[in-house]
């Protein structure tokens, strides 16, 4: 038997309250600033499923902005970690002998996340190739371990998403916990972890056994959503081009002119993993800690004693998408990107991956300016081919 | 050191300082002992951490396999270099690792050895020398060509009288002589002619600042020195030493976790290493 079901609408907020009770619920919910953003889910009916993608994308559960891992306990110190960090200088450190105790933060909360895109979800399988091969990464395994996620097919894709080239989404076969498809007035439910079977058949009373129609409709659905996808890029193209030599540095250097270096793209990105490590003291002791980082920031690779490798941009930025189109799907299998959508929200240069993709291959951009906003519409690709005046006697920078 | 599959790698080891030893105004040479024993080869390094300051990658200077201290070169360069060289014996150190893939040790059964260092670059080539001194089959001749900005600032000075008394070829050089230096001037690059091994035959393990490993890598490989045997270590800032933090990336691979010990032929191969 298939592990696939319907569930019927009027049952969800019930089932919800089920899996509220061994877990911590969290959903899409609209904050006071109309951003759509993952959090605790207080009230059920505040869940909102027919938005466009949250900011930042549910990474921030398995890697979050800022994450204790490690605290020292200093004898004497006062009891307590009070949330008050203090500049650290050299002085600040601890010395002397045996300073205390180390305790390990790995978060082990219980928690299910509600409402996740497909996309998300497979960018979740390489995370998870990421940070469990090797050397494996405790804190992101303790959590994933922890967290069981929900999807739901996107039937509405936004006009920023394009992981319908990139076979991330709309609809997965496989590689989630539990996927639900809206088909009107119920949901048909496939899941495809064990714990994900488990946690269907936990309140198997609630759901019935798919029939021909049901398969019927969540087929029409899904090609329907199919149809709606207004961006259809490849990645595989631009990365044979950068491949084949046919993208220059002279290319770079005009996205590199357009980059703000916010650091937007990284912190939206489902798949962007770089973090940095500081020590915090608080009343009591010292919290080691992480938090996000990006290659786009010119202080990344600084080394001891002020030496910069990175201190082009164009080089950094030249660096985050080869990361994305080269370097991914030759260590992990798959691109750095899965078509959410996010940088192009996010971009105030817009030089995010689908306008990049779109311009190396020399296309005209009136179709992506026009979702990103009803401003000015700049013709991105025209941009980038043009060389300004300036720069056309400059060459190329070399890579050293 | 074995770390099981559970345990968190990110979890420090304490360490004793036994002995602080200063080698030049800015570099001392850490003689720390761990709370349990940890196995290291010659070119792997340890994340080394205050509480309060942080962690920063630190190449092995000691060769280990005994029970002796683990030994650390450290320059003050930075905020947590600076906090180190606050440490007296008695303190506490924290460290975790080893980390990376060391020198390939067998490369030089059998050959010839230039070992060309600059500055600081000395200390993770001081265990590689040690492995020789103690193994006298590993390899043929051993030179061994240092560099550094003034007489003051050459690391191990008084040991590279010992290794020289054991057989090493021993040249220095300095940028900017001061009274009393009798020795070379000018850039280690410029001694291959004192080198009394064949160049063609030999292997070269390189360390020292990126320029410098730049000038020696492209020069051997000029005189005829096949690539696969240049051998470099590459630092670069770490937050991790795993393979997770992002930082040392160069093109697919790690440094921390892939290197930090490169071959030429591995470097050519990939121009995102060396940007700058």
């Amino acid at each position: 038997m298939r592990n696939e079901w319907i569930l019927d609408k009027n049952h969800l907020s019930y089932w919800l309250r089920q899996l509220r009770k061994e877990r911590e619920l969290v959903g899409p919910l609209l904050n006071g600033g109309k951003d759509i953003v993952f959090r605790t889910v207080e009230q059920i009916h505040e869940i909102v499923l027919d938005l466009p993608a949250s900011l930042p994308s549910p990474k921030e559960f398995l890697l979050p902005q800022y994450e204790p891992m490690l605290r020292l306990d200093i004898p004497g110190g006062e009891p307590g970690v009070h949330y008050r960090a203090q500049p650290v200088s050299p002085d600040a450190c601890v010395k002397g002998s045996r300073a205390g105790r180390v305790y390990d933060l790995a978060e082990r909360r219980r928690r299910i996340v509600f409402g996740v895109r497909p996309c998300d979800v497979s960018a979740v399988r390489l995370l998870d190739r990421f940070f469990l091969e090797g050397y494996r990464d405790p804190y992101y395994e303790q959590r994933r371990m922890n967290t069981l996620m929900v999807t739901i097919a996107c039937n509405n894709p936004d006009p920023t998403c394009f992981c319908i080239g990139l076979g991330t989404g709309p609809y997965l076969d496989g590689g989630f916990d539990i996927q639900l498809t809206d088909l009107g007035n119920r949901y048909f439910v496939q899941a495809a972890s064990a714990e994900g079977v488990r946690t269907v058949k936990a309140t198997s009373f609630l759901f019935r056994r798919p029939g021909k129609a049901d398969h019927d409709d969540q087929y029409e659905v899904i090609l329907s959503a199919k149809a709606r996808f207004r961006k259809r890029i490849s990645l595989e193209s631009p990365r044979g081009m950068i491949l084949a030599g046919r993208i220059k540095d002279d290319f770079w250097q005009r996205v590199a002119a357009r980059c703000f270096e916010c650091g937007g793209c990284v912190y939206e990105c489902p798949l962007c993993t770089c973090f940095t490590v500081t020590d915090r003291r608080y009343h009591g002791g010292i919290e080691r800690a992480r938090l996000w980082d990006t290659c786009l920031f010119k202080g990344f690779t600084r080394m001891a004693g002020g030496v910069l490798p990175n201190e082009k941009r164009m080089l950094r930025t030249k660096r985050w998408y080869y990361h994305k189109l080269i370097h991914y799907p030759e260590v992990l299998g798959g691109f750095g990107c899965v078509g959410c959508g996010r940088c192009t929200l996010t971009c105030p240069g817009k030089i995010d991956m689908a306008a990049i993709a779109t311009a190396m291959k020399g296309l005209d951009l009136d179709g992506a300016t026009a979702v990103v906003g009803k401003g000015r519409q700049v013709g991105i690709g025209e941009v980038m081919r043009r060389p300004k005046p300036e720069e056309t006697g400059a060459g190329p920078e070399g890579e050293g | 050191m074995k770390r099981k599959g559970r345990e968190n790698v990110y979890l420090p080891l304490s360490a004793d300082v036994e002995e602080v030893i200063p080698l030049t105004p800015e570099t001392s040479l850490f003689r720390v002992r761990p709370e349990a024993a940890i196995e290291y080869s010659p070119g792997q390094f340890f994340m080394v951490s205050l509480w309060g300051a942080g962690e920063v990658p630190i190449s092995v200077a000691s060769l280990g396999g005994g029970d002796g201290p683990l030994e650390l070169c450290i320059r003050r360069a930075g905020l947590v270099t600076g906090a180190l060289h606050g440490l007296e014996a008695g303190d506490t150190v924290w460290l975790r690792g080893p980390y990376g893939n060391g020198f390939p040790l067998d490369l030089s059964r059998g050959r010839d050895v230039v070992v060309v260092a600059g500055g600081i670059g000395m200390a993770p080539l001081r265990p590689l020398i040690l492995w020789f001194l103690e193994n006298p089959g590993a390899a043929g001749r051993v030179t061994l060509l240092y560099g550094a900005k003034r007489p003051e600032e050459i690391v191990f000075r008084e040991e590279m009288d010992g290794w020289r008394e054991r057989g090493v070829d021993v040249l220095l050089t300095v940028d900017t002589p001061a009274k009393g230096w009798e020795g070379r001037t000018g850039l280690v690059t410029a001694l291959w002619q004192d080198v009394r091994s064949d160049l063609q035959k030999a292997v070269a393990y390189i360390c020292g600042p990126d320029v410098m490993i730049r000038a020696a890598m492209g020069e051997l490989f000029l005189l005829g020195m096949p690539e696969e045997r240049i051998i470099t270590t590459l630092e670069a800032h770490m937050k991790c030493g795993v393979g997770k933090c992002g930082h040392c990336y160069a093109g697919p691979r790690y440094i921390c976790t892939d290197g930090p010990v490169f071959s030429y032929r591995e470097i050519r191969s990939h121009s995102h290493f060396l940007t700058g």
